[in-house]
């Protein structure tokens, strides 16, 4: 089998809705800079880099990494660039793990980000859509993620209202968070009564758009001590998809977060997700999709996350915490999320989270992904 | 470590031309997909994860990949996005079966420049501020390049248009390029000016194509009873993004990466039976042969024409960009893997060169032994 | 594709897609001073710890990440150190004086009387006076220009914090010989026609050789009927930049009678809490058609209205 890896040192921006003080490049450094001075390393000691971003639209530079590459001193190193629309940095991160799994590396940067005040967010992820065939009529994947959510409500019988508690947790969770750029407190009632955008998506079911980076170093289990005596080691990690125009896709549950779920608890000894996990972090682009991820991921039983966010289990002081962080409801960098949730996640088991330390964490499970709702990952960390 | 060894298994091709015109995206790299699995006894069910290679850009999507899912064979697998030349995806693959994660994988680059403007690919790529708004980009970045080598070396243009003739009459009798007429010396030197001192010729002409490629862990391929072809070192560098800044006369970044794949490969030096190279340019090509160490500096002239380099004819009348390097890693392996006439001797050894971005910025490095 | 066509035709038609959009990039500190001192006609370059200077300035050095120290005013002279043409235009590598590096630009002079070393001297445009490194139309050959000095950069202006810019990319999508069916079919007949399933009699749409599920080659041809059933709908009413109808509108995947995977379109809608009753999934819908010439392409729908009881 391959090699051990953990998560060494973490470091993410002030996510801001526009940062006209730095370039692309410069946003990336920031990062870098933070995640390698927590993992008490310089560039000199990472023997290989990986950078994610979302699509190149959103930011008008192809291959955006060879020209961040100077801003981060990574000139002549091992650099690839993974890019999954929404779960990028997830993406990225995976095959960073893989680089140090496999013994390619030793130590591995990876780095997420993405500038979306550049660009024209709904349009660009519009362009996901077929040119031939549906272009026209998107709207980014809010009104196809939308719709899918009205027919879940529709067949199980869940209200607006479960969303609304997802909204307005994690919205009430980011106020603490010192990385967050959304921050105000609203209640379940804000959300409901917030303007339409897609129905039944509203305004506070929506995240905001933000500039942002994140970076983590991951170690081989050879190395990892140099950094820190606590790493999050990475039980198990997977990313899976599905085609996305397949008669049998009902959306009710995410066939690929659960085919990516089984295959990662199996690796990590996870028999019993809401009991083991001290704590969860998912990217929830539109409050309705941490309702799926529930049921995906096994927190509950299909069909029963409206009852689930409704008991308060999923709160910061509920047996199975959500988002404490406050989710991409308080920034949503888009690309940069995966790495964003894995930090959040790994800094729990750690000890050392910055917003909502849960006592004694010690099993972290995270969760992202991108495209039409069918590129989904997870992965489970564990101090 | 123990870390298992992976073996590239078989690989499959569409023609590469200059305008797949009666075929989509989906159609080149779901024929691929399909054909990759003769004469292995697997299907599509023993894979266990695919890796694609493609650009958003080329293809006028956003996150391309997500709307080919079905067409790449990764309906309910694991799947990944290099946006970058598909030997970088290789290079994924390798390190996900190494890891002992799994043991079946598909790497799969394609792209179909004749659908978009292959200039604003380029332009798209150098930084907006300074380099864009004066024009420069791929051609421009590769005529500096030429110009330099030439000056210094002493490299005539006849010398650069006999070695373009012989990929191009290669890359003929190898039957997998559209070739309308080959051009010979004097065809090449007579072509129009695509950055001076460049004619068009000179610079890799851009295709529409697809491969796949299975790699598999080595009991899988020694069940499947060829003589594998084992991928024995990996390497990668990536090169300051200004254009100005890197070494004259040099491709660091290939001279880097060959030094991890070989230091991986635990070979002292870069000789191999079979070299496969991407060169942007045929300066490109020259400069890449002298980075993997195969000549020395401003040398690269006299090794090309050796029949072990680039026999298939190389990048620069086939290029499907993204896909380039993963031809020539499933050119490659064939050569290492096609059992030969009595006699005579079997390859056992190859350098596989892959490279991408404005003047050839990064750079990736391949050992295939057997 | 399995067997793939004998003869390679380059000039079928092809469908035209246009990506447009705007952008505001950032340029960060040194480049977007660069970009304000252009209407000063003032070269702004970063100068290093290590004493070396580059022009135009950078944020990080493009050797090794280092940040720079100080921001300097370079000179307009300096040294040919490359050069290229390239559609016409001469482009070269220009390292000004005092600059440990070189950056490209345009060079005003024939090719062929440029050799490397020599001297060149910025020319200023006299039509871009905007915050653009064309403001420096390009360089010419300068052969007695004396060697500038870096300067400090007396009271540099703000950075600029955003420019604007703008990028279109262009595309000729080859319909390949299901789509082509398809869309021939839709402009023809007005008759929506996708394949079966590998292991289905329901139609995929659109039509493919290889399902995307099975992996195997997809059946024969089938028409589909221009009613269907809504699988998943929502209610737009946000405007976002680039969308073709007014809002509010239903965003709607619809199954079309015999075939079993979605065609996306819009439904026309008078107000949100109707529709909320009247559009949803398993609302029966038909295709309304365009009353002009069908042009082969989905728009020739141009909208699904409600089946009425």
């Amino acid at each position: 089998m391959g090699r051990e890896v953990g998560i060494v040192g973490v470091g993410q921006t002030h996510h801001a809705r526009r940062r006209t003080d730095v370039s692309q490049a410069g946003l990336v450094r920031e990062a870098v800079d933070r995640a390698l001075a927590d993992a008490n390393l310089s560039m000199d000691d990472i023997d290989t880099v990986v950078i994610a971003t979302g699509p190149v639209l959103f930011a008008a530079v192809n291959q955006p990494e060879k020209w961040v590459v100077d801003a981060i001193g990574a000139q002549g190193k091992s650099v690839v660039r993974l890019t999954s629309g929404g779960g990028a940095g997830f993406a990225g991160a995976l095959a960073g793990y893989y680089q140090v799994a496999g013994g390619y590396s030793d130590r591995t940067l990876v780095v997420a980000y993405d500038k979306l005040s550049e660009g024209q967010l709904q349009y660009s992820i519009s362009t996901l859509y077929d040119p031939f065939w549906g272009r026209e009529f998107a709207v980014g994947i809010m009104g196809f993620s939308a719709a899918y959510w009205r027919a879940r409500m529709d067949v199980l019988g869940h209200t607006e209202e479960a969303a609304a508690m997802v909204a307005a947790k994690n919205r009430n969770n980011a106020l603490k968070n010192p990385y967050a750029h959304q921050k105000k407190a609203v209640t379940v009632e804000d959300v409901l009564a917030s303007k339409p955008l897609c129905w039944p998506i509203k305004l506070l079911d929506v995240p905001p758009i933000s500039d942002g980076a994140a970076a983590i170093v991951l170690a081989s289990d050879k190395v990892a001590h140099h950094s820190t005596t606590r790493p999050a080691w990475i039980r198990g990690m997977a990313y899976c998809c599905e085609a996305d125009n397949a008669p049998e896709r009902s959306l009710m549950l995410s066939e690929p977060l659960a085919i990516a779920s089984r295959q990662v608890y199996r690796a990590a000894g996870i028999t019993n997700p809401r009991r083991q996990f001290d704590v969860v972090e998912v990217q929830e682009p539109y409050s309705c999709f941490e309702l799926n991820y529930y049921e995906s991921l096994g927190l509950c039983p299909p069909g029963q996350a409206a009852d689930l966010v409704a008991s308060g289990a999923t709160q910061v002081d509920g047996d199975i915490p959500v988002n404490p962080s406050g989710g991409c409801m308080g920034a949503n960098p888009i690309g940069a999320v995966g790495v964003i949730r894995l930090i959040e996640a790994a800094t729990q088991v750690m000890g050392r989270n910055e917003t909502h330390q849960i006592k004694d964490a010690k099993l972290a499970l995270v969760q992202s992904g991108g495209g039409w709702a069918n590129l989904r990952g997870c992965a489970v960390l564990s101090a | 470590m123990g870390l298992s060894k992976v073996a590239v298994l078989a690989s499959a091709q569409t023609e590469l031309r200059p305008a797949w015109r009666d075929a989509q995206h989906i159609d080149l790299i779901s024929s691929v997909v399909a054909n990759v699995f003769k004469g292995t006894g697997l299907t599509l069910d023993d894979v266990d994860f695919v890796i694609d290679s493609g650009s958003d850009v080329l293809d006028g999507r956003s996150i391309s990949n997500c709307g080919f899912l079905g067409a790449l064979g990764a309906h309910h697998k694991e799947e990944a996005r290099v946006e970058e030349d598909g030997l970088w995806g290789a290079l994924y693959g390798v390190n996900k079966i190494r890891s002992g994660a799994s043991s079946i994988g598909l790497i799969v680059a394609y792209s179909k420049p004749s659908e978009s403007d292959i200039d604003l690919y380029w332009s798209a790529m150098v930084e907006p501020f300074y380099q864009r708004p004066v024009g420069f980009g791929q051609k421009a970045a590769l005529g500096i390049q030429a110009q330099r080598y030439l000056a210094a070396h002493g490299i005539t243009d006849e010398a650069l248009a006999a070695i373009v003739a012989k990929r191009w009459a290669d890359a003929a009798a190898n039957g997998k390029v559209a070739i309308d007429t080959l051009p010979d010396a004097a065809a090449v030197l007579a072509g129009d000016e695509a950055a001076w001192p460049l004619t068009d010729l000179m610079i890799s002409r851009p295709l529409d194509g697809a491969v796949a490629v299975l790699i598999c862990n080595e009991d899988v391929a020694r069940r499947t009873g060829r003589p594998p072809v084992f991928i024995t070192g990996m390497g990668t560098s990536l090169e300051t993004h200004n254009f100005a800044d890197r070494s004259i006369n040099r491709l660091d970044s290939v001279a880097a990466a060959t030094r991890m794949a070989l230091g991986k490969a635990g070979w002292d030096k870069a000789a191999a039976e079979v070299v496969e190279t991407s060169g942007s340019s045929v300066v490109g090509e020259l400069l890449a042969l002298e980075g993997l160490g195969l000549a020395a500096t401003g040398r690269g002239a006299e090794i090309a024409l050796d029949p072990a380099v680039n026999a298939s004819g190389g990048a620069l009348p086939a290029d499907p960009i993204m896909a380039t390097g993963l031809v020539r890693l499933a050119e490659a392996a064939k050569r290492l893997s096609t059992p030969v006439a009595a006699g005579a001797k079997a390859p056992a050894t190859a350098l596989v060169h892959g490279t991408g971005g404005v003047a050839m910025q990064t750079n990736c490095v391949f050992t295939l032994e057997v | 594709m399995f067997y793939a066509p004998e003869t390679a035709p380059i000039d079928l038609p092809t469908f035209k897609s246009t990506i447009s959009l705007p952008y505001t990039l950032t340029p960060g500190k040194s480049a977007g001073t660069f970009l304000a001192e252009m209407p000063n006609r003032r070269i702004v370059g970063t100068r290093f710890a290590d004493g070396a200077v580059i022009a135009p300035g950078q944020d990080f050095s493009p050797v090794d990440g280092e940040e720079p120290v100080a921001l300097v005013q370079a000179p307009e002279t300096g040294e040919l150190t490359a050069f290229t043409r390239t559609g016409g235009v001469v482009l070269g590598l220009v390292r000004l004086d005092g600059c440990r590096n070189a950056f490209v630009h345009k060079i005003l002079a024939d090719i062929y009387t440029l050799a490397v070393g020599q001297r060149v001297a910025a020319r200023w445009s006299t039509s871009e006076q905007g915050t653009s490194i064309t403001a420096i139309e390009g360089f010419v050959p300068a052969p007695d220009a004396p060697v500038g000095n870096v300067l400090p950069l007396d009271t540099p202006a703000e950075p600029l914090g955003v420019i604007n810019y703008a990028m279109a990319l262009h595309y000729d999508h080859a319909y390949g010989p299901y789509y082509g069916r398809m869309f021939d079919e839709i402009r023809q007949n007005g008759v929506v026609m996708g394949v079966r399933g590998s292991n289905a009699d329901e139609a995929l749409l659109p039509p493919r050789e290889i399902d995307d599920i099975t992996h195997k080659r997809t059946g024969t041809w089938k028409a589909c009927a221009d009613t269907g059933t809504i699988r998943a709908c929502s209610l737009i009413n946000m405007e976002v930049y680039g969308q073709t109808r007014p809002v509010p509108y239903a965003y709607a995947e619809i199954v079309l009678d015999g075939a079993s995977t979605k065609m996306i379109h819009i439904i026309e809608i008078d107000d949100l809490e109707t529709a909320k009753q009247t559009i949803k999934p398993g609302t029966r819908v038909r295709a309304v058609w365009t009353q002009g010439e069908r042009k082969g392409a989905v728009s020739d729908i141009e909208r699904f209205e409600v089946i009425g009881e």
